[in-house]
């Protein structure tokens, strides 16, 4: 049962993933991509992690992929750009065998070392965390809010950032005064 | 992980759904396309002009707000269900988190990005009064060509 | 290390000790909110705030300075924060870096019509990004001030929005950061999962639980990434490539606060990474890190040469530079030798370098005229006719970069390279002084076009040049903190050798 599902989550997130870089539409590349979250959300849920597969399917398949179709529909969604542009000849190539060696790196690392992956695993307690269906989620906020209350404090401000950088580049050029007319004049210009 | 099944047997479902149905209509659906058929829909009307290609990006900015909120309220959720352990140190870094996220949403809401009006609601006066606008020079007269002193005008 | 459920202890928060970020922190709020209520301040105002609030920090981080002096490092909130005078010498530098840019960028933006209170925000928010990576005593602290600091330098640098340069270098430097981001963390994963944790104390201490640790390859991989990821931040030589474009298509005033707070705080995250968390893995990362830093160097200085647009050879040089400051992580990683001189001797050309490199990209600032366009190499041309005294600052700025004797970049490519000689690194040394003549070539050529070159045809057609009353402050006191610490480096370098990084010892588990 294990291998079956590990299995097809793993075909779920490769699929995705090649979908991702093969298709020319963008969207139909970002529908791969919430494929490939969704295989990730079914493997956290194998290693009885429900809570982060349960957020990766709401931020991630949710929140970020709107994102990125909202960002597709700015940029207009009939444009399939033509990859096949290539100022430097070597350089595809060249990351493709660069790409190759890291994952080979990766992967021999991997081999080599999984004795202590097993070793240092610690992860969710899901034997003795027993205090009800949340334990799971309990377990989190001890965490978040013990040991990484300064990280969590701190990722406040970076989706303040976010959000500042985004209203700072993407807000409609204010109109008040001459120049700044000019460049709303510029702006419809450029859009037709 | 037997809880998922629900899941599984609902995502099946759906999946079949959708692929019985592009197939039904593949096979059942006579095929007579005309030009009336395919254009798009505009509520009977013939449409003038091309759609626009692009959506506002403004829209990028509410998105943005929705991904913003979305991940506030994941970070939320823990902190509601273990409440009572975490217990007043809990409460007020809970508060830290939202004070300053309510910081970023008053700077989104005052700086306007969120007013989907017309541009010129905030223009200023300032090109309209002026000492050298008058009447001559704004209001444009018709039908006065040739009669009246050039140099008056 | 998840901890089970139902032994949750709140951990203490030393608010005292956490002082300059909160300040930088709630002031930008405040002059974010406020001033979007408002909606014109009082022209300068915004950069006083800014100015006032970096000053305010800075003067914190000094009685921290002491405190720490007297009663000892500790580690703050959970161990995640550590509080010791590394920190506070980053911080510090950062403040200087902050408060100085944000002086330079009073009056640019009003010149170029960008005014308005979120690059000040920006700044701030970057400069509390930069503390947090200077404070961080785990990864994932630490990817979070990266990613503040690096998302906020994203924005600023796309933030002229009439440039389309500037619009480059923004997606530019967006892209590859996220790229590079993506790096960082897959090291900081593959290091979780090779010693089971993201803390700095406990990435140390697994090494010593299980023998042979130091062949776990999980591990050497990960240290690889973090090399990689960090590498990109501080352009280090192969993952160089974006600094030029980068920093010649920003505003000008944002590539002086790229080039101070932006280094220095990623240069600090290096240190604590490397020399703090993985210390046992040294002999293994030392030798990349040579090749790094000889790489860096040379690619600096030579490629510097071959430019035709100061932004651009500024840029290369600042690749150079950082070069310099590849080598004291060099010595501090050597085995067996106490780290004394490799680690002060960096933070102390990171804050002389930071000084210098704001107050070049003033000078620049100052000749780019409106529009910001005006960089390339004919621009500086007959400048010592026109504005005598500029022209003066900017030579001060250029023999430091280059290293002359007294002024402070001497002091600090001294010390680097004394770092290199004590622990035996002489081919990297002769490599770093062979570069320090190859870049003073670089200056040279600068230096000849601003004093003996006439101006260009058709100069004087163009604007007369104008140095707004804070940006002239602000290279007046570059240029007296270059002069001052060149004859007297003496209180520099005292303080900069309290910088020594070790691990702080857990307090309390």
């Amino acid at each position: 049962m294990q291998l079956f599902v590990f299995i097809c989550a793993a075909a779920m997130i490769l699929g995705g993933a090649v979908g991702v870089i093969l298709r020319s539409h963008p969207v139909h590349a970002a529908l791969s991509l919430i494929l490939t979250l969704f295989g990730v959300a079914v493997l956290f849920v194998a290693q009885n992690a429900h809570f982060l597969a349960a957020v990766q399917v709401i931020v991630y398949a949710g929140a970020i992929v709107v994102l990125f179709l909202f960002v597709i529909m700015l940029l207009g969604v009939d444009k399939a750009d033509s990859l096949r542009i290539d100022p430097v000849k070597v350089q595809r190539p060249l990351a493709a065998v660069v790409g190759v060696g890291l994952m080979g790196l990766i992967g021999a690392a991997i081999v080599q070392g999984r004795s202590t992956l097993a070793q240092r695993g610690t992860g969710i307690d899901t034997a003795s965390g027993g205090a009800g269906r949340d334990s799971n989620i309990r377990q989190l906020a001890t965490d978040l809010f013990s040991n990484h209350v300064f990280a969590f404090e701190i990722t406040s401000v970076l989706l303040v950032i976010a959000v500042v950088g985004t209203v700072l580049l993407a807000r409609r050029p204010r109109s008040s005064g001459a120049s700044d007319g000019e460049s709303v004049i510029r702006q419809n210009s450029g859009a037709k | 992980m037997g809880q998922y099944l629900p899941v599984v047997c609902l995502m099946i479902l759906a999946i079949l759904f959708g692929v019985v149905s592009f197939v039904a209509s593949r096979l059942l659906a006579p095929r007579r396309p005309s030009a009336a058929k395919q254009a798009p829909y505009e509520c009977g009307i013939v449409p003038g002009r091309e759609l626009p290609e692009r959506f506002p990006v403004s829209f990028y900015i509410v998105a943005m707000l929705f991904v913003m909120f979305d991940i506030e309220i994941i970070f939320i959720y823990p902190y509601a269900v273990s409440r009572q352990e975490l217990g007043s140190f809990g409460f007020w870094e809970m508060i830290a988190f939202t004070a300053v996220f309510f910081a970023a949403f008053v700077y989104v809401v005052a700086r306007g990005a969120l007013d989907w009006g017309p541009v010129h609601k905030y223009r200023r006066l300032d090109s309209a009064v002026s000492a050298e606008r008058t009447l001559s020079s704004t209001i444009r007269r018709v039908g006065t060509e040739g009669r009246l002193d050039e140099k008056a005008a | 290390m998840i901890v089970a459920a139902g032994t949750f202890t709140a951990p203490s928060i030393d608010w005292f000790a956490l002082a300059p970020l909160l300040v930088l922190l709630v002031g930008g709020l405040v002059l974010l909110v406020t001033a979007s209520f408002t909606p014109q301040w009082p022209k300068h105002l915004y950069a006083y705030a800014t100015v006032a609030l970096g000053l305010a920090a800075m003067v914190v981080a000094f009685v921290q300075w002491h405190a720490i002096t007297r009663d000892g490092p500790k580690l703050l909130v959970g161990n995640a924060v550590s509080y010791d005078h590394f920190s506070m010498f980053g911080i510090i530098t950062i403040c200087i870096g902050l408060s100085l840019s944000a002086m330079v960028t009073d009056d640019f933006l009003r010149r170029e019509g960008m005014e308005g209170p979120e690059i000040y925000g920006l700044y701030l928010m970057a400069a509390v990004g930069g503390i947090v990576m200077v404070m961080s005593n785990d990864l994932i602290v630490l990817f979070l001030g990266l990613e503040t600091l690096s998302i906020s330098l994203y924005v600023l640098a796309a933030s002229n929005r009439r440039r389309a340069e500037s619009q480059e270098a923004g997606i530019k430097y967006f892209v590859l950061g996220g790229f590079s981001s993506a790096f960082f963390l897959y090291g900081i994963a593959l290091i979780y999962g090779g010693t089971g944790s993201t803390n700095f104390n406990r990435i140390l201490t697994a090494f010593d639980s299980v023998p042979l640790q130091r062949k776990d390859s999980l591990v050497l991989v990960g240290v690889a990434l973090l090399l990689v990821g960090l590498g990109f931040k501080v352009s280090a030589a192969p993952f160089h490539f974006w600094a030029p474009d980068v920093y010649q298509g920003s505003p000008t005033p944002v590539t002086a606060f790229m080039a101070s707070v932006g280094k220095a705080a990623a240069f600090a995250a290096l240190f604590r990474v490397f020399v703090v968390a993985l210390p046992n893995w040294k002999d293994d990362w030392r030798p990349v890190v040579w090749v790094l830093a000889i790489l860096t160097l040379l690619v600096g200085s030579i490629s510097a040469v071959v430019q035709t647009n100061v932004k651009r050879m500024l840029a290369y040089s600042s690749i150079s530079h950082a070069g310099f400051i590849l080598i004291g992580l060099e010595a501090a990683g050597h085995s067996g030798a106490s780290t004394r001189s490799g680690m002060p001797s960096s933070m102390m050309y990171l804050m002389i370098y930071s000084v210098l490199v704001i107050g070049t990209f003033a000078v620049v600032a100052v000749v780019g005229r409106t529009g910001d366009g005006a960089t390339d190499l004919g621009s500086f041309r007959g400048l010592s006719r026109q504005k005598p005294w500029l022209a003066t600052a900017l030579t001060v700025f250029l023999l430091a970069q280059a290293g002359v004797p007294l002024t402070s970049g001497f002091i600090a490519k001294f010390g680097v390279i004394e770092a290199a000689v004590d622990e035996h690194s002489y081919a990297l040394a002769t490599i770093a002084m062979v570069s320090a003549v190859i870049g003073a070539f670089l200056y040279l050529r600068i230096l000849i076009s601003v004093w003996l070159a006439d101006a260009e045809v058709g100069d004087e057609k163009r604007e007369a040049m104008h140095i707004p009353i804070s940006t002239g402050a602000a290279i007046l006191l570059c240029v007296g903190f270059t002069i001052y610490v060149g004859v007297n480096p003496e209180w520099l370098i005292q303080a900069s050798d309290r910088v020594v990084l070790v691990a702080v010892p857990v307090v309390g588990g």
